[in-house]
């Protein structure tokens, strides 16, 4: 907390309000993924480019795609659980199971690979090696000659899901196979197969299907899973409605990079349970006329899992569990919830209320989202945000028509460009907010997959309360000629397609944090470059706008050098401008290594120091400038910034 | 830091501030006090000790202050010296704030303590300095020297404010009939003085009514990052340009006053054990005098555990001490030393870059996910100001927004925003807004609104979850009728959204309710202010003028609400079958599944009951349950089974509600509690009890099926005992 940067904000406070995302967050998944094991599974497809090398059978591409969600799961949902069954393979094996078991196997030819669990860094290692080392796949990736019953495949998972994931809301199972009709030639095998399908099914399991079709036949739903795969889960009813499958078949001329692809795309887009974030708010269109709606939460920031504590007395660290009691500071008595009272700070003293007048102060209604008129969509400021918005979709849960009225509403606002202005209260006891609710259109991607859906966006709007005044300063317009020179350097950088993609942009600390951890955990080497797709392209910059951004620099002198002769000229208060001042300019100047025009150039003033050695001899506002300028952090004693200086300047010669 | 504030209010006491005039219910002492108590409170909800006041009985019964030797200072009393005002100040405020038995006592006399009490107190230092005086103004007034104290509360500075109950108002349309000459002598004097010394006079309804306006909390932003906004390597390449720049708050959310936890004294507290076999204990409202002595804070005592197979209850307490640092990678815990502590943390450098540009008619607005701030030039930095003017015209002019990464501080996390411009006639800047990155985009796919496609792929237009001709007609002419249409002061229509009219709830009830409680320790807190739910509902006349076309469109929409007893089960049922529709009953018939194996056990039973004709089929099906859960109870290692008894719980629960045979289940879970405390499961099973609880699988209460016999309050008695 250095130089007055603004204080951090009330981490109690902020829980209280974000209650509700975290409890929508901690709903746990489970995914099991079954994999066929075939010889046609394990046939690679060979690309028809010869220069695309790269091969890749359906299932060791599944396996990848498993080893991928593994990994990414670990970062997005640190609290879900992810499994691995192979079937069809010679050898099998289950929970204290194997060949070598006395008595008949339970499930012939399952394998259970990765047990149903929250993957722990063996897993990952495990699952790893079994993708990338030859022996390893050879040992375990061999098709039996016998023929697996789909039935006991299922029951084998409905075991798996029943003992491993009780009580987890989100259970479902990832068929990954290229046969659509394993049971062509026996009825009964296949009833029975249908019939263990129906148990997932009441066990809330569902079942989501990876097809691969195979070089001489498109895979073909109807002649086998569409008997076992149901239209939804019965036990989550905030789970969307059924879809379209949005999985195209990975085809028969699909090499093996387009193949892993495909695959890993569909996986990706199931990747999260989808769940509401609310459901059944009413959406009040006018008095006496509502609609239900669900809400979803489309956009949320992903942090890094916060440290936690490691116990290291044992054999391997433990993670140490905490568990907070609230105890009373006069005789330390543990503390029940019901006990504990609210108190406000006034005037010395503690200003309290009952836990009812508690509930009333913070009551303003019912949950509902009520239009109360509406506006062109060119009044909502750019400014105008506070938090991301949330995503609504209608449901005929509590009202039947609701899904056609809001299609003709979202229409309407589209067409018309128009927004409706709302009273929101998401759920019971949120402090209330206005809202402008804007319709969204489908967006596809270039295969056709639907990238954002349609449907309308809620967005907070800040209350005159949360608007900040704009700080002073000084207003100087720039000129046109320089405004011309600036804007040739814009058009020269515009991004792919002039839009801002999320998806080309992981976060670059996420992804280190994980990958630092990933590393220890696997006792691998540390990484030594991270991977930052959020750092500018510097060499296309300098290619692309570079003669223009010249062109502004010289045009800026210019400028700058005709006003500061006007303001001289001027005024006699004379309040020099900054530029002026020694060590300033560099500011502004395009930081060539300038052709030492200015004596007083601060990189220069702090380089020669640095070579004569004498860097402590420079003044603590130098320092901090130079500091400033490179972006490193001012922090600390005269002898902290001496020595990052040298640092920073030993690194760079 | 805000400016230092020191205030006097007078009050007038007079025996005539006792008296309803005009039919009000309220003396005028009790109505003045309202507005007096909002200030000093606001004052107080600061917390600030350079926020001071000071208070002035005029027209005491008594004579207390410094100027006492000269008469005409009689029945004027100091109540309360300039200082801050704290809790106890405002108990005995409320205690001598009270009609005397007098209407002695000259008002223009209290203004002049007041300037004294001021001047003494803030000398010559800076301060914001103001008197406010409330009174009926029916005394006798003195106008000798009235000159002479406007000049000096001029060159003193002060601000003053006189209100008066009844003051006539033409402006705001208070005019008393029938005024006492007296009173009407002193109210033109009153205004001559405040004229002279350009304060503010007004009548008390007026002031009062604008209490109700929310005061926002005018806050400095310090700047969030101080750097360059640079494009291009300044280190590797000479075409690289760097403008250095600011960055503050633009929007923020105003929080809510902090709350602290407090429980009641043990010691103190008589009636706590009676309360904790309640179930329903609210903490006792009249508790709420002196209540420093009844509340003792709470504080969080964290202790850390592992898991540890051999220990009773498979749990260990361990050390804070013996515990390191570390991060879980799934569930393998990585531990870091302390030397590697920033291990994970991405080396970055301060900096705004810009990474290249947008259309910004192509961009989304829900990309928006934070706040927003304020970019601009550094300050009295001309060129600065110059260099950024242009981006800021050029991006304006190309309607382009600028994608950048911005890193506030050294080793801070990269952010990805978006800078649009922003040009008024006097003032220019970009604003900055957070984009997501790939992990913060969760996908959820919805089917198209404008057209169905059915599972062969086919493209139907018309169905029931689309809207015909008629309805998109009858929704285009109501949307086009609820048009809000505001308009600035000069009448004209504004096409801007209400924001500087529209107060955080939540913010402003709370503060006035505590500042209300402060004063007033006893009776309900009165209701939200009527402006801060201002827009909860659509304006009336746009209702009026809507009113027809909403008919019209209920009528082309036709939405039904689903009843109450359709939700949940009865609908479900037809989406059971799979998607090719083949009847999965029909075979599991075939199959004949007699008894529930307890490995299949919830889908068994499920489905057993969907085939049951008979109530002996349900018995039957239930008491296999139980025992197989009483097993899965019994044989669990520790907790191992745990869930799998509360899943087996919550489907027997969820089922029998469906099948409207409650009493079930609620034998079997009174059952079921007492084996568990009796330990007649295989040992100390109070753990499950415990999740029991918390997952909230308890008795089936009448408001959840109409067959059951608990009442509410015997279902939360059940499950709260221990």
């Amino acid at each position: 907390m250095a130089e007055g940067y603004p204080p951090r904000d009330d981490e109690m406070e902020e829980e209280e309000e974000e209650v509700d995302e975290t409890s929508y967050k901690s709903v746990k998944d489970a995914v099991l993924f079954a994999i066929e094991v075939s010889e046609s599974m394990l046939t690679p497809r060979v690309s028809s480019d010869p220069k695309k090398t790269a091969k890749e059978s359906p299932t060791t591409a599944a396996l990848k795609c498993a080893y991928h969600l593994m990994q990414q799961r670990i970062i997005s949902n640190p609290r879900d659980m992810i499994g691995v069954l192979l079937y069809g393979t010679e050898a099998s094996k289950f929970y204290g199971e194997d060949e070598s078991s006395r008595g008949d196997l339970s499930y012939p030819h399952c394998y259970l690979f990765t047990d149903l669990d929250v993957p722990a860094a063996e897993d990952v290692k495990k699952l790893r090696s079994l993708v990338e080392e030859e022996e390893k796949a050879q040992e375990i990736l061999v098709a039996s000659k016998e023929k697996v019953s789909m039935a006991n495949v299922l029951f084998c998972a409905n075991q798996i899901f029943t003992s491993k994931a009780s009580n987890f809301l989100s259970r479902r199972l990832f068929i990954v196979s290229d046969n659509d009709d394993p049971h062509s030639d026996n009825k009964a095998q296949r009833s029975a197969a249908t019939v263990r399908a129906r148990d997932l099914y009441d066990l809330g399991v569902t079942i989501e299907l990876f097809p691969i079709s195979r070089s001489d036949h498109e895979f073909d739903t109807s002649r086998f899973y569409d008997d076992i795969i149901y239209k939804s889960s019965p036990t989550d009813a905030d789970a969307p409605a059924y879809l379209q499958p949005d999985t195209k078949v990975a085809t028969a001329t699909d090499n093996g990079i387009s193949l892993l692809n495909s695959l890993l795309s569909s996986i990706n887009s199931r990747s999260v349970p989808r769940r509401a974030l609310f459901s059944n708010v009413p959406l009040e269109i006018g008095p006496n006329f509502k609609i239900s709606i669900n809400g979803y939460l489309m956009f949320k920031r992903q942090e890094p899992a916060r440290s936690c504590y490691v116990w290291l007395g044992g054999e391997t660290p433990q993670i140490a569990k905490g568990v907070t009691t609230q105890i009373a500071d006069d005789t330390a008595r543990t503390v029940e919830k019901w006990e504990i009272r609210k108190a406000y700070k006034f005037g010395g003293e503690q200003v309290t209320f009952t836990a009812d007048e508690q509930q009333v102060l913070r009551t303003f209604g019912d949950p509902v989202i009520r239009i109360i008129g509406f506006k062109p969509l060119s009044a909502l400021p750019f400014w105008a945000n506070v938090k991301h918005p949330t995503f609504i979709y209608p449901t005929e849960e509590d009202f039947v028509g609701s899904t056609r009225v809001f299609s003709a509403l979202q229409q309407k606002l589209a067409k018309d460009q128009k927004l409706a202005l709302v009273w929101f209260i998401p759920r019971r006891n949120a402090a209330p907010v206005l809202a402008a609710m804007l319709a969204g259109v489908e967006k596809v991607d270039e295969n056709g997959v639907q990238k954002f859906p349609p449907g309308m966006w809620l967005i907070p709007l800040p209350f005159a309360d949360d608007v900040r005044q704009n700080p002073d300063t000084t207003l100087t317009v720039a000129p046109e000629p320089l405004i011309d020179q600036m804007r040739a350097v814009v058009q020269q950088l515009q991004l792919p397609k002039a839009v801002y993609e999320p998806q080309k942009y992981p976060n670059p600390s996420l992804q280190w944090h994980y990958r630092i951890l990933q590393a220890l955990a696997l006792d691998e080497d540390l990484p030594e470059q991270p991977e930052d797709k959020t750092v500018p392209k510097y060499r296309q910059i300098d290619k692309r706008a570079g003669d223009y951004v010249l062109a502004w620099s010289d045009e800026l002198d210019k400028q700058y050098e005709k006003l500061s002769a006007g303001v001289t000229k001027t005024s006699t208060l004379v309040k020099r401008p900054a530029g002026d001042r020694s060590g300033k300019e560099e500011g502004t100047r395009p930081a060539k290594k300038v052709k030492a025009e200015t004596p007083a150039n601060i990189d220069e003033e702090v380089q020669k120091s640095f070579d004569k050695g004498m860097v402590s001899r420079l003044t603590m506002a130098v320092l901090k400038d130079f500091l400033t300028a490179h972006g490193r952090s001012t922090a600390g004693k005269k002898a902290d910034l001496v020595e990052r200086v040298e640092e920073f300047l030993e690194y760079k010669s | 830091m805000a400016d230092k504030e020191a205030t006097v209010y007078i009050v007038d006491v007079g025996k005539s501030m006792g008296k309803h005039r005009h039919g009000r219910a309220k003396t005028d002492l009790e109505w003045g006090m309202e507005y007096v108590w909002d200030k000093i409170t606001t004052t107080v909800a600061t917390g600030r000790k350079t926020a001071t006041v000071g208070v002035v009985g005029l027209r005491t019964d008594g004579t207390e202050n410094e100027l006492q030797a000269d008469d005409s200072f009689e029945h004027i009393s100091v109540i309360q010296n300039i200082g801050q005002v704290l809790m106890p100040d405002i108990r005995k405020l409320r205690e001598v704030l009270k009609p005397s038995s007098t209407d002695a006592g000259d008002a223009v006399s209290s203004i002049v303590l007041a300037i004294q009490m001021i001047s003494s107190y803030t000398k010559r230092l800076k301060y914001k300095r103001k008197i406010v005086l409330v009174t009926n103004a029916e005394g006798l007034m003195n106008n000798d020297g009235i000159d002479e104290i406007a000049k000096k509360i001029k060159e003193d500075g002060i601000e003053l404010v006189i209100l008066g109950v009844d003051f006539d108002d033409p402006e705001y349309g208070v005019k008393e009939e029938d005024k006492d000459s007296q009173k009407a002598y002193n109210e033109t004097l009153l205004r001559a003085l405040v004229e002279d010394c350009e304060g503010v006079f007004g009548t008390l309804e007026q002031a009062i009514e604008e209490l109700d306006i929310p005061r926002i909390k005018v806050i400095k932003s310090n700047p969030s990052f101080k750097g360059f906004l640079q494009l291009g390597d300044a280190e590797e390449y000479s075409t690289a340009f760097r403008i250095p720049v600011e960055r503050y708050y633009k929007t923020y959310v105003a929080k809510a006053p902090p709350a602290s936890q407090f429980a009641l004294r043990s010691d103190t507290s008589t009636g706590f054990e009676s309360a904790e076999s309640s179930a329903t204990v609210a903490p006792q409202p009249n508790a709420q005098e002196g209540q420093e002595s009844t509340l003792t804070t709470v504080r969080s005592l964290r202790t850390y555990q592992i898991t540890d197979e051999s220990a009773p209850g498979g749990k260990v307490d361990v050390e804070r001490d013996d515990l390191a640092k570390g991060y879980e990678y799934g569930r393998t815990a990585v531990h870091i030393s302390e030397t590697d502590e920033n291990i994970t943390v991405l080396e970055t450098f301060a900096a705004l870059e810009l990474i290249g540009f947008v259309q910004s008619d192509k961009y989304d607005r829900y990309m928006h996910i934070s706040n927003v701030n304020v970019i601009i030039a550094q300050r009295t930095n001309d060129k600065a100001i110059l260099a950024l003017s242009s981006f800021i015209h050029a991006l304006f002019e190309l309607d382009c927004y600028a994608v950048a990464r911005l890193v506030v501080k050294e080793n801070k996390a990269p952010l990805v925003v978006l800078l649009a411009p922003s040009i008024e006639p006097d003032y220019e800047c970009l604003h900055e807004v957070q984009l997501p990155f790939a992990e913060d985009v969760r996908t959820y796919r919805f089917p198209p609104l404008d057209k169905v496609i059915t599972v062969s792929g086919k493209v139907i237009t018309e169905h029931r979850n689309l809207p015909n001709d008629a309805l998109l007609d009858a929704m285009s002419e109501y949307v086009d009728s609820m048009e809000l249409v505001d308009v600035d002061e000069n009448g004209e229509p504004v096409e801007t959204l209400p924001i500087d009219d529209s107060y955080s709830a939540l913010v402003h009830r709370l503060d006035s309710a505590i500042r209300y409680r402060a004063v007033h320790p006893q009776g309900p807190v009165p209701p939200p202010s009527d402006i801060l739910t201002r827009f909860s509902l659509p304006p009336e006349n746009l209702v009026k003028k809507g009113e027809k076309y909403l008919e019209n469109l209920i009528a082309a929409a036709e939405v039904k609400k689903v009843p109450p007893k359709a939700k949940g089960r009865k609908r479900t049922r037809e989406t059971e079958k799979p998607l090719s529709g083949l009847d999965v009953d029909e075979l599991l018939h075939q199959e004949k599944r007699v008894k529930i194996s307890p490995n299949n056990a919830i889908p068994e039973f499920k489905q057993t009951l969907s085939h049951a004709d008979d109530l002996n089929t349900v018995k039957d099906a239930v008491n296999q349950m139980v025992v197989i859960i009483q097993d899965q109870i019994r044989h669990s290692l520790g907790d191992a089974n745990y869930d799998r008894a509360i899943e087996g719980l919550s489907t027997m629960r969820d089922e029998l509600i469906a099948y409207e045979w409650p009493k079930l289940y609620n034998d079997f879970l009174q059952q079921l509690k007492e084996d568990i405390l009796q330990e007649k499961l295989g040992g100390d099973r109070r753990e499950l009890w415990w999740l029991i609880r918390r997952t909230k699988v308890g008795l089936i209460d009448k408001t959840m099926s109409d067959q059951s016999e608990i009442s509410e309050e015997e279902a939360r008695k059940f499950m709260s005992a221990k």
